[in-house]
């Protein structure tokens, strides 16, 4: 079988300034990285972790009809060692912080964190002194999936959404070579990106039909 | 039995205390939902409840506390600023009976009454952390619902509600290091030894990170080789505080918290608390509500127990059917979306009724279900019932019997897998399901298959009653006309004064329910799932507390394992069906 290797993004997107010198400093690294940040964002393994009730959405996201293992999410890990994303599906309990910052602790580097549901993002309508208020008071959270909970199809596109991040990041190639620092791309609200075009909306569905 | 029956019996029961207990203060509730409540003092309670026990109420339904020091309504009840609440079950009468105990802040303690009814230990450990109740000689008084590092009991009036009111949460290496030391196993706590003559036992955590503990859930087992000697469940690690939200939200406010007590009940959660607050408002539903209600539980009844087809099948090894059950419950799904807008968490029905009409083409989607489902559940049943694996990994295997199951608060199919031929749904009807004509699968062995057994012949049932939904939905309104129902109807707003002003009210501060006591129970997706509602006359709920199935089936979880091996457990939890927001609220 013949085959060869392409870069998948021949245009290597900018993200800021000081990463394009960088860049530009070495330019068969960077075909190198490229390669590896495209092989990172598409093969993201899950760990299967979930806390509450969007761990129920995040479970049907993985069944047939929406499939997350098309997204490359194909492993789906129950050993935090062996996975590269950690989902933090539910509320956040006070009793279960610290099992929870245990688990991102085993979690080996490269690892990111999606933010799943309300609850995770920010406490969501669990103001109660049992609830952490938000994830993101102990952890680094990477994407934040709004909803409660967030359809399956919402936690794809906080999938894809963190592929595109990962796409974009560049890492160190190993311990002795390279640069050592770890250049992450900026997190942009899709709130803002789309309001031009959701504003357009002018109709919407009556619900007294099917 | 009807209302002025239950009334008798109430007061005939005080009559039978009386008069084996001559001296004893007994002071007669009366109580929205008729059911017998009698306050008794403390220094008869181990024996009045002896008796109890012995007068055919095989079962301590519930046990909780109520903080009464900020209630004004309270109208000739016994002085206490704690009360305890203990709720009997009788099934072979039908009836139930309420006893309270109150005691005084200084002296807030009450004698257990594990010896008399087991599955009181898990109950007392509760009020005892939520209240600051102590009960004299219990085994293990410790914290269950929070973490053990807590301070303060978060039930009381003076506990604040709000995690915004307390110290904003920080999570540093001090902190970590304390909570995870709170966390470690001590077996001399329990009461079990680290060897015996011949071995050396090894203490093993199962949790609360575990895929097969179905959420955050944690076993300790005490293991001799792979031979489970005894087995500590811990739970608390998914309290939401469901029941403190209900004194800080509205009436109308607090059904989105009850959706998620069952996170794969969705709507059938809102069945029990909105029935209890109709029942104090005095709210009649109209027929046409009542069926969408049913038909929409039942839905739901299906998808929770598609959902514990597939795990139950994955549980003992077989990878592929869960996802069969998975696309069979998008496609239920679909209706629900359709018709309440929402998938897993609709919070659609209304105090007096639901949020809106049936959508035009309901009942095509809900047809097409119908016809699909049979022959799916057929080729279910070759793939994972009738597998001999399956078969072998479940067959006498977390065996009970009625008894024990009585004994220790088991409701819902666990029950039925045991031979009780109970369900609320037939024989203490509510909402309108003495209308419908269904089956209730009743087995006999108690074990995991049997368990399994009676939960996927109730989907067929469930199949029946949706179809009976369909060919006969009632025309009409889908709300109640009542001061109280929650919205209002707004088509005659705008005709008179009175109904304007009833909707402003209604829709600014909420309904206001009149003070009194309600409990309704109905036949959940895992079980009996009560809602005791104590209104002070306010527009929020005074105590909320909810009684939900799995909370007495995780305690019972050491009894029915002891044993076994490791694989054995994981078939157990896997057939007792739970889900961890059921448990801890």
């Amino acid at each position: 079988m013949e085959w060869s290797l392409t870069q998948a993004e021949p245009d290597i997107p900018v993200v800021d300034t000081a990463l394009d010198e960088h860049l530009r400093r070495n330019l068969v690294m960077t075909n190198l990285e490229d390669m590896l940040a495209w092989g990172r964002k598409n093969s993201i393994w899950p760990f299967n972790f979930g806390l509450s009730c969007c761990y129920v959405e995040m479970a049907t996201s993985l069944t047939s009809r929406f499939d997350l293992a098309r997204f490359g999410s194909e492993v789906i890990r129950a050993t935090p060692r062996q996975a590269d994303m950690i989902v933090i599906s539910g509320t956040c309990f006070l009793k279960m912080a610290p099992v929870v910052q245990r688990l991102y602790e085993q979690l080996l580097e490269p690892k990111w964190v999606i933010s799943m549901g309300s609850c995770a993002n920010s406490g969501g309508m669990y103001d109660i002194y049992s609830v952490v208020q938000g994830v993101d008071k102990f952890l680094p959270v990477d994407v934040y999936v709004p909803g409660c909970p967030p359809r399956p199809d919402a936690f794809l596109q906080g999938l894809m959404l963190l592929q595109d991040a990962v796409g974009k990041e560049r890492r160190p190639l190993s311990w002795v070579v390279d640069d050592q620092g770890v250049y992450k791309a900026a997190k942009t609200s899709q709130r803002d990106l789309r309001n031009e075009s959701r504003i357009q909306a002018t109709e919407l569905r009556k619900p007294d039909h099917v | 039995m009807s209302v002025a029956e239950e009334q008798v019996v109430s007061n005939e029961f005080a009559l039978k205390l009386d008069q084996q207990f001559p001296g004893a203060s007994l002071f007669v509730q009366q109580t929205v939902d008729e059911i017998a409540t009698i306050w008794i003092e403390r220094s008869r309670l181990r024996e009045i409840i002896r008796f109890v026990k012995n007068s055919g109420f095989e079962m301590l339904f519930d046990l909780c506390g109520v903080d009464e020091r900020m209630r004004e309504h309270r109208d000739g009840l016994p002085a206490a600023d704690f009360t305890i609440v203990y709720h009997f079950l009788s099934f072979r009468e039908g009836t139930e009976l309420r006893l309270k105990v109150g005691v005084s802040g200084e002296d807030a303690n009450v004698p257990s009454i594990h010896d008399i009814y087991p599955n009181a230990n898990w109950y007392e450990r509760e009020a005892w952390d939520m209240f600051g109740v102590t009960f004299t000689n219990h085994p293990s008084l410790y914290r269950i619902l929070l973490p053990s590092t807590w301070e303060g009991h978060a039930l009381r009036k003076d506990h604040p509600a709000r995690a915004t009111e307390m110290e904003p949460f920080r999570m540093d290496f001090e902190r970590q290091d304390k909570e995870q030391e709170a966390l470690r196993f001590k077996p001399e706590e329990w009461g079990l030894t680290r060897r015996d003559e011949n071995t050396e036992f090894m203490f093993l955590n199962l949790g609360p990170n575990h895929p097969s503990v179905h959420g955050v859930f944690r076993i300790v087992l005490q293991l001799d080789g792979e031979v489970i000697v005894d087995a500590v469940p811990e739970i608390g690690y998914h309290h939401r505080g469901a029941e403190k939200m209900g004194e800080r939200q509205t009436w109308h406010t607090y059904i989105p918290y009850t959706d998620r007590i069952d996170y794969l009940g969705g709507v059938m959660n809102n069945l029990p608390y909105i029935m209890s607050v109709e029942k104090m408002a005095g709210i009649e539903v109209p027929d046409r509500a009542k069926v969408i209600r049913i038909m929409m539980a039942e839905l739901f009844r299906i998808s929770s127990h598609l959902v514990f087809y597939g795990t139950f099948a994955q549980d003992v090894g077989q990878m592929s059917p869960v996802f069969y059950m998975f696309s069979d419950r998008e496609r239920l799904l679909r209706i629900v979306e359709a018709i309440t807008g929402g998938r897993m968490h609709p919070a659609w029905f209304r105090i007096g009724g639901v949020a809106q009409d049936l959508p035009n083409g309901w009942d095509g989607m809900v047809r097409d279900f119908l016809d699909w489902m049979p022959k799916r559940l057929k080729q279910y049943e070759n793939m994972a019932m009738k597998n001999s694996i399956l078969r072998q990994r479940t067959h006498g295997v977390g065996v009970y019997t009625k008894d024990e199951a009585l004994d220790w608060g088991v409701t819902g199919p666990g029950l039925r897998a045991t031979g009780m031929d109970f369900d609320w749904r037939r024989d203490k009807p509510y909402g309108g399901y003495d209308q419908f004509d269904f089956e209730v699968p009743v087995y006999q062995n108690g074990d995991s298959f049997d368990r399994a057994r009676v939960r996927v012949d109730e989907i067929t049932q469930s199949l029946r009653i949706i179809e009976q939904c369909l060919n006969n939905m009632p025309a009409g309104p889908y709300k109640a006309v009542h001061p109280q129902t929650t919205p209002p109807p707004k088509e005659r707003t705008m005709f008179d004064i009175e109904t304007l002003i009833h909707h402003f009210l209604n829709v600014s501060w909420g309904p206001v329910i009149p003070a009194g006591e309600c409990s309704v129970t109905i036949e959940a997706t895992k079980g009996a799932n009560m809602y005791y509602l104590t209104s002070d006359g306010g527009g929020s709920s005074y105590r909320t507390r909810i009684r939900t199935p799995s909370f007495p089936h995780l305690q019972q979880i050491p009894l029915i394992s002891r044993g076994l091996l490791i694989p054995d457990l994981i078939a157990i939890l896997a057939s007792i069906d739970f889900v961890m927001a059921d448990v801890d609220r």
